[in-house]
């Protein structure tokens, strides 16, 4: 597929990412359906989608890197430009949680933390992100760090849950 | 055959061609508008242009169901008893909407855009769009960016048809293309690195319903509404792809493909679509001219003509080497004027260019590594003539054996002549060789005569392409100033009265020759196929005897 | 209906109910291995067609009918999805499920997998809901082990694989032909259907796609009968033998100004009053309902007038809604701006659409600009109309689009302005006094002169400053010309 080489680098997919990558094959009739499971351990692993592993995967599953790149860019959860934070910080601002002052919340840590939703602060700790709806409706206005969810929120809570992340050793990433 | 009913007009039709609303509509001769629909692409129905009221006839009640829904006409199977409305009000509103869609965020920059006058975009704003711009904001950027070698994208102007990204990957094999992000703020790109540069890049700008997708070679050099089109063949490979020759006062600025479903369908490769700056290469041959002991000699039409006469006369042994460049008709007028000079002359089988091997994309299309157009339909003139075809690498025995006391070369390959073995042996020799070429080569230096060529786009005839499909060319500018077309010169050499008529000569030889009968009578835009009545009239041959011999020519 | 019994979220109480022990301990897989013993597929079909059961995921389809399409003829494989990508703002009942009861929804698919001789299943199920994933992978593994998946279920000849396939942000997987070309590894670019999934789906092949709450119905069809189920919610009335009825316990998610937001499993066709005063516990801080999103935010609003409607397939189609969609419902008091109701509405699907049709990708931004433009004070009586003209021909209600991702926006907007008109005729007069009359359509949706609209800063609220405006930043992208 890819023209000018066959000779793709390794660097960035190395054995433990191909074989991890490998075994979602068997769960698939052809390569190309486990780009998404693909496509999450390489975001875990390095927080982001660099541009090289794009190439390098695509070299793996045997598609042209545009069409793995046009998979990417789709889905909001993939960044590409630079690693995520330590901590994702999702806050949802759907209607459930918007009504019960969820865009309120959004502005706050924006300010606490000084970044625009979408953006990571310098010191690498948190990434902002403006959620459409966390499927937490019972518990808004909801937040989720990484992978745990936390709801119904307070100005007051969401100040000292920052306090307690800045604090905390690094997190258990567990999927 | 099933019956459809478009806008109250029946049409018939067959459920085996798989037609969808929009073609089916053509045969009633209404025309839907779309945008992301096309015949060689698969489906997205995306762009809802194309959206019409659909029903169903009811053939035991006879009532007309409706769908409630508009449907898009690309994605509906054309089956009996199908009715579509394709201008009723709702229809109407949709396309509208539509329209003001498209043209919410779209920089209207047609001034500066190379697509104006042939854009979809404009042309359905006139015909289906609201009159007035009710939305206040006029977005003006027009971001370019190169994305290959000969594309570049205009990303502001794009509808996102995605008929590029489709064509990438389903005819040429090799996506490049992808859209990026998703909702409104989706764009075609490429992936850095990876640059559109694959050999059939160049339709992606045929396929851009909008100006989005612009061709570098074409970039701000002419306005549309100035070209006019001239239907053509290339003849850059033995695939013979149709082709729109665009001009504008005899300078040819684009090569498009035109449609035959049998041949090219609708693409063509970058070889055939950049090939065209050699016609106006200023290091062209433009004047005829003879080899005289103090240099050469210029000639004009008439002297040409009488001195060409008589040297044909005056030397008894000839030997033609017939190019596969030539059209058939000139192929055989050349192979009659040499056999009415020496009757036994051998014709040889001009230079042969080829490079690697065929090259099929997914999609069907080939490029062969036969680089020339009518390899096929000189091999039949000159086994009708001469029954065996020698091959251009066995000329010095060919003129050896035969004792040929001058030659008669035609060229017109634009690469010129290959390094060529035998050249240094004709040299040797001293025959005195008449030449047919478009550029100045080694073997031009050494002629007695030099007589410019016409290129392909200068000189009407036909070609044969490997496939046995005969295609009729019609010129569409004029040569340059000088250049005697090959075609017209053999004519007035061969002493026929009137204007050169390719035509003429065409049923002249398919009535001479039976590997060209199915030529006989008009021939359609698409060509014919010269295998389908080969088959029919080797039965009918066979048992009549005679002239079955020029069948086993490269069967 | 006060002695409605739970069955779907009947273990929800029990400790530790997402593991095998505890599911198996309340009857679980009992139903799966009485099935596999004595039923044959088409009894299966048969019970579940019996049933009336209707899908859950939002368009109410019958789903017996559904599995009904599967050519008989084709060499296979045929694959089934089970739908848990459940995007809808103001739905969360999947996940309780697959957190809850995570063996009740792979009995499910077992048993609908039987019924339909599917051999592979995937579970689509939305990345945000990493707790679900855990308990649902857990489940899987106990599953195998107990050998209710891989070969040779309970001993019969019926051979199954589940397969979790995790999405990554993107409300359109939900859509079902989106969620197949996700698996398959391409853009979730909703198809054009015919063909149906059913005919040709995921990788080309004959395909179900069935939420998950759909799915575990089948179990308690299977376990109680046909009879039971049909007991639960409303018969179609008599005058319309065409209705199909809305039979069967449904999980509504109540959120929003309520005092207990929470799942609910009811029956089918209880007032929308009862589920927020009775079970929610009324609106909160003593308050009115203004408005109330019947079925996540896709389906449209009730206005405060029309809470007794029936929460069946129909009830809310009767009040102006769209349907029941996913039983999302968000409660709205009294103080709540319903322009804000529209923009939040409208925002959402501008963001999730997946950009393919031209009327939902160009048409849904479109009317996020007119109501952000009223929103923040600049809009005009005549933009009402506007919006009500969009909203009216965007969708697959008309027609104008492959998926109903558009249809949410536009009834939304629909329901908002047909329903609450006053009010926002009076917030326009209030925010723009001076310009609410203007017709021509002069500065009202003003771009700065050079921003594309909705390129990368939709509308930023002051002008760049000058020197580094969108203008002098086109013309360095456009440094190669």
């Amino acid at each position: 597929m890819i023209s000018e080489n066959s000779a793709v680098g390794r660097q960035f997919l190395d054995d433990e990412l191909r074989r991890a990558i490998e075994s979602y094959f068997p769960r698939y009739p052809h390569r190309q359906a486990a780009l998404l499971p693909a496509l999450h351990l390489v975001h875990q692993r390095f927080g982001f989608i660099p541009r090289e592993a794009i190439v390098e995967l695509a070299d793996f599953l045997g598609i042209h890197p545009a069409e793995v790149a046009d998979v990417v860019s789709f889905y909001s959860f993939f960044k590409q430009d630079r690693p995520v934070g330590k901590y994702r910080i999702w806050v949802c601002r759907s209607l459930s949680c918007a009504c019960r002052g969820g865009e309120g919340l959004l502005e706050l840590l924006t300010q606490k933390l000084g970044v625009a939703p979408g953006q990571t602060t310098v010191d690498g700790l948190f990434t902002l992100e403006a959620a459409e709806c966390l499927g937490a409706c019972d518990c808004a206005p909801a937040v989720m760090v990484n992978d745990k969810l936390y709801g119904p929120m307070t100005p007051e809570k969401a100040e000292q849950l920052l306090e307690e992340l800045r604090a905390a050793p690094a997190p258990e990433v567990t999927s | 055959m099933a019956i459809a009913l478009v806008d109250g007009i029946v049409v018939e039709f067959d459920e085996r061609e798989k037609l969808n609303g929009i073609q089916l509509a053509r045969r009633a001769g209404i025309e839907i508008p779309h945008y992301c629909w096309h015949p060689g692409l698969s489906v997205v129905a995306s762009c809802r242009m194309c959206l019409v009221e659909v029903g169903k006839h009811e053939p035991t009640t006879g009532d007309i169901f409706f769908f409630p829904r508009l449907m898009p006409a690309c994605n509906i199977p054309a089956s009996d008893g199908i009715v579509l409305v394709t201008q009723s009000a709702k229809v109407q509103q949709a396309r509208a909407m539509v329209q003001e869609d498209l043209l919410l965020r779209h920089p209207v920059d047609c001034p500066i855009c190379d697509k104006a006058g042939e854009c979809y975009l404009q042309d359905y704003y006139f015909k289906y769009g609201h009159k007035q711009r009710r939305t206040p904001w006029h977005p003006f950027t027009s971001r370019r960016k190169d994305i290959g070698e000969k594309i570049t994208l205009f990303v502001d102007r794009c509808i996102m048809c995605s008929r590029c990204v489709r064509f990438t990957r389903e005819i040429s094999g090799s996506g490049e293309l992808m859209i990026v992000d998703r909702g409104n703020e989706q764009v075609i790109d490429i992936f850095p690195g990876f640059p559109l540069n694959n050999k059939l890049s160049g339709n992606v700008v045929d396929l851009c319903p909008v100006g989005a997708l612009g061709d570098k070679e074409f970039l701000y050099k002419q306005r549309v509404w100035y070209l006019r089109s001239h239907g053509s063949i290339c003849i850059e490979c033995a695939t013979g792809c149709a082709l729109w020759v665009d001009e504008n006062q005899d300078r040819i600025w684009r090569i498009r493909p035109r449609e035959n479903p049998f041949v090219n369908k609708w693409w063509i490769c970058n070889d055939g679509r950049y090939a065209y700056p050699y016609i106006h290469s200023p290091q062209r041959l433009t004047t005829a001219a003879r080899r005289s002991p103090d240099g050469w000699r210029p000639l004009n039409a008439k002297t040409l003509l009488q001195e060409l006469s008589a040297f044909l006369q005056e030397k008894e042994r000839w030997v033609a080497v017939l190019s596969p460049f030539l059209t058939v008709e000139e192929a055989y007028l050349l192979a009659r004027v040499i056999r009415q000079a020496d009757p036994r002359a051998p014709l040889v089988l001009g230079y042969v260019p080829r490079t690697g091997r065929d090259e099929t994309f997914p999609g069907g299309f080939t490029i062969a590594a036969e680089k020339c157009p009518n390899r096929r339909g000189v091999e039949e003139v000159i086994g009708y003539f001469a029954r065996d075809v020698r091959p251009i690498d066995e000329l010095p025995q060919v003129i050896h054996r035969h004792g040929a006391e001058a030659l008669w070369i035609t060229g017109g390959c634009r690469h010129g002549w290959e390094p060529i073995p035998w050249l240094e042996e004709i040299r040797e020799l001293k025959l005195p060789v008449v030449l047919q070429d478009i550029f100045p080569s080694p073997l031009s230096e050494s002629s007695e005569f030099i007589i410019p060529g016409a290129t392909f786009a200068e000189k009407p005839g036909s070609y044969v392409n490997r496939h046995h499909r005969l295609q009729m060319v019609r010129a569409a500018i004029r040569p340059p100033k000088g250049v005697l077309p090959e075609g017209k010169l053999l004519w007035q050499l061969e002493g026929r009265e009137g204007p050169y008529d390719p035509a003429a000569v065409l049923q002249e030889l398919a009535e001479d020759i039976v590997y060209f009968r199915a030529a006989l009578g008009p021939i359609p835009e698409t060509g014919v196929d010269l295998r389908v009545n080969l088959l029919a009239n080797s039965a009918t041959d066979a048992s009549n005897g005679p002239a079955a011999e020029s069948m086993t020519i490269d069967s | 209906m006060t002695d409605f019994e739970p069955v779907l979220l009947a273990n929800k109480t029990k400790d530790r109910s997402w593991t095998l022990t505890v599911y198996e301990s309340g009857g679980g897989y009992q139903t799966l291995r009485q099935v596999l013993r004595h039923k044959s597929p088409q009894d299966v079909t048969k019970a579940v067609e019996a049933s009336g059961l209707r899908g859950r995921g939002g368009a109410g389809y019958p789903t017996a009918l559904k599995w009904s399409f599967l050519p008989m003829d084709h060499p296979g494989p045929f694959y089934m999805c089970a739908n848990a990508d459940e995007s809808e703002p103001g739905t969360f009942c999947n996940r309780v499920q697959l957190e809850c009861d995570p063996h009740q929804v792979l009995e499910g698919i077992i048993l609908s997998c039987y019924a339909t001789r599917i051999r592979r299943a995937y579970i689509f199920l939305r990345y945000e809901y990493h707790l679900a994933y855990q308990r649902l992978e857990d489940a899987i593994k106990e599953a195998y082990a107990a050998g209710y998946l891989g070969s040779n279920i309970a001993g019969s000849d019926f051979s199954l694989d589940i397969f979790v396939h995790r999405g990554a942000g993107a409300y359109i997987c939900g859509e079902e032909t989106g969620l197949l070309a996700s698996i398959e590894g391409k853009r979730p670019y909703p198809r054009s259907k015919p063909p149906f999934p059913t005919s040709r789906g995921l990788f080309g092949k004959p395909t179900v796609i069935n939420n998950v709450e759909t799915l575990a119905c089948v179990v308690h069809i299977l376990q109680r009968g046909e009879e039971w189920f049909r007991s639960i919610g409303t018969p179609p009335p008599p005058e319309d033998p065409k209705e199909l009825g809305s039979f069967g316990p449904k999980i509504f998610s109540l959120s929003g100004h309520v005092n207990r937001p929470g799942v609910y499993e009811l029956p089918l066709g209880i007032p929308c009053r009862d589920l927020i005063e009775r079970h929610g516990g009324g609106v909160w801080k003593g308050r009115r309902a203004k408005a109330v999103v019947v079925g996540g935010i896709s389906t449209g609003i009730l206005s405060c007038h029309e809470l007794d409607t029936p929460l069946d397939f129909v009830g809310p189609v009767r009040a102006g809604c769209l349907g029941l969609g996913t039983g999302g419902v968000i409660v709205l008091d009294e103080t709540f701006p319903i322009v804000e109701l529209m923009y939040n509405g409208c925002r959402f699907f501008a963001h999730e659409s997946c950009g393919q049709c031209t009327p939902c990708r160009e048409g849904v931004p479109y009317a996020f600009q007119i109501v952000e433009a009223i929103r923040g004070g600049r809009g005009r009586l005549v933009d009402l109309d506007t919006l009500l003209e969009i909203s009216q021909n965007i969708g697959i209600t008309p027609g104008t689009t492959i998926c109903g991702l558009a249809d949410g926006a536009a009834w939304i907007v629909k329901t908002c302005v047909n329903k609450f008109r006053e009010e926002l005729e009076d917030y326009i007069r209030r925010t723009n006094p001076t310009g609410y009359k203007r017709r021509l359509p002069l500065g009202t949706i003003m771009l700065p002169p050079g921003v594309p609209a909705g390129i990368k800063t939709r509308f930023p609220k002051t002008l760049p400053p000058q020197g580094t405006s969108a203008l002098s930043r086109s013309s360095q992208e456009t440094g190669g010309n």
